[in-house]
């Protein structure tokens, strides 16, 4: 009930259309630069998923992370904006509950705009690569993960926006851990398994033991960020 | 019987105290009138029975149930406006009342009712950030009046309406404990809003609980404190002006 009436509160927001724009958005770069660039990737050897992984993610991983910092604030200035929090802490729903409902719903629209990527990276391995993406269950298996890397980045945004009124404050916080993430992505394994930085790895550049050992740092980091939420939340009835 | 009692009710923030060691009695089925000037711990006292923010000392019951342990089922059966009415502006009237709906379990009948109740029933398709002060303020009373809570908790609830939407929400007020038997705890700044409404008086000023009893009772005490019993503005005026004086001279000693 309470994922349906999160997402409910979300109409005429702007976010789906944000969410949908920005996916098909991060789902052009693969096109684009696949065709522009053609026989640069065909040229090269391995998988054509891997090719276009290598080639792509890092811009479309930003533009995803972008989209989620873009959504979260959204989200609680929705709340913010008239008081319809302050309704929403008088009647008888938990609030850690509605928290976790909006994280739901961002990770629905996160999930669709991950599903148009992927068709964008299939399309491109099959219309520009002669042996085609063959690998469907890898395909899926490598967007399962980056979704993964994705859920600590999306629970820190969604609880940095739930701190600040002013979606101002919060906008800014997410564009600058944005471009942090960016920046320590490549170096030292605990610094890439940071949220925000997470995202920028990918499921064929990782050995089995980092996968395991990264679903597991980033399942541990979503719940701390939601044990945090619960200790603000305890707190500000304390103080405010 | 009371519906809401408080003892030694504290809310202070670092060295301001809000609300200071109130004891109040609410009456079941009645209309009390919350009243004192701005800033004297009525919105603060208000929050505390809705969970808004939590006492620093003291406690307090609602139908013998405390807020701490039993959030949701206390919460169930109060309806609110705290300070300006609350909502989600990018939807409409009836898509706001209808989130409170879904939360509360109510029948899908109830949005029309609440609307209907509140003079809203024409504007409920039209997105609320369109809507006048006053209608804004209407649907947080219908947001409080949805389903008919036994309890309603209303902090200045007349703000931002036009003397002919005073007098109608006014007269609605008036008529809901003999309607549906709700206990109602409204709040003004305003002795003649008071004074029109309620049937049992709180006085608050600075925090401290200056009064409580019938508007009778409340004649009865000016009279033989001898602060003006005639017109009640002036005894309200008389009284609070009495203690910011006492207080003042507590403070030089």
């Amino acid at each position: 009930m309470i994922f349906a009436l999160e997402l409910k509160k979300m109409r005429r927001t702007g976010f789906a259309p944000i969410f949908l724009g920005g996916g098909l958005l991060a789902g052009a770069v693969p096109l684009i630069d696949t065709a522009v660039r053609t026989e640069t990737f065909t040229r090269l050897p391995g998988e054509p998923f891997s090719i276009l992984m290598d080639a792509n993610w890092s811009m479309m991983a930003q533009l995803t992370i972008l989209l989620i910092v873009c959504g979260c604030c959204l989200i609680y200035h929705t709340e913010y904006a008239e008081r319809g929090d302050l309704k929403m802490r008088t009647l008888p729903v938990s609030q850690i509950g509605l928290f976790c409902g909006k994280f739901g719903a961002a990770l629905l629209y996160t999930l669709a705009a991950l599903v148009f990527q992927g068709m964008a990276l299939a399309f491109s391995g099959f219309y520009w690569f002669p042996e085609g993406i063959a690998d469907f269950p890898k395909l899926f298996a490598g967007m399962g993960y980056e979704l993964a890397m994705l859920l600590p980045t999306l629970a820190l945004m969604l609880l940095i926006a739930s701190f600040c009124q002013n979606m101002w404050g919060s906008l800014g916080a997410g564009v600058i851990l944005t471009f942090l993430g960016s920046m320590i992505h490549g170096e030292h394994l605990t610094l890439t398994m940071l949220p925000f930085a997470a995202p920028y790895r990918t499921l064929y550049g990782t050995s089995a033991a980092d996968v395991k050992t990264g679903l597991a740092i980033c399942a541990i980091q979503t719940l701390l960020f939601l044990l945090i939420e619960i200790i603000y939340l305890r707190e500000r009835r304390l103080h405010v | 019987m009371n519906i809401i009692e408080t003892r030694q009710l504290t809310k202070s923030y670092g060295k301001l105290t809000a609300v200071s060691n109130i004891s109040l009695h609410i009456p079941k089925g009645r209309i009390y009138g919350f009243l004192g000037p701005n800033g004297a711990g009525k919105s603060t006292t208000m929050k505390m029975f809705l969970g808004l923010t939590s006492p620093t000392s003291g406690y307090f019951t609602i139908d013998g149930k405390t807020l701490s342990s039993e959030r949701i089922p206390v919460l169930k059966k109060i309806g609110s406006l705290i300070e300006a009415p609350a909502f989600y502006g990018n939807l409409t009237g009836e898509e706001n009342l209808d989130i409170v709906r879904r939360i509360l379990g109510l029948p899908q009948s109830s949005i029309s009712e609440a609307l209907e109740l509140t003079g809203l029933a024409q504007h409920g398709n039209r997105q609320v950030k369109k809507y006048s002060l006053g209608m804004k303020q209407r649907l947080g009373l219908a947001e409080a009046l949805i389903g008919k809570p036994p309890i309603l908790i209303l902090d200045e609830p007349t703000n931002g309406l036009d003397p002919v939407g005073i007098h109608e929400i006014r007269t609605l007020i008036r008529s809901l404990p003999k309607q549906y038997g709700c206990t109602v705890l409204v709040s003004s700044h305003l002795l003649s809003e008071i004074e029109l409404l309620a049937d049992d008086i709180g006085i608050l000023n600075h925090g401290r609980l200056l009064f409580e009893g019938t508007m009778e009772a409340l004649r009865d005490y000016a009279f033989h404190a001898g602060y003006p019993a005639d017109n009640l503005e002036e005894t309200f005026l008389a009284m609070i002006q009495t203690d910011n004086a006492a207080r003042k001279r507590g403070d030089d000693k």
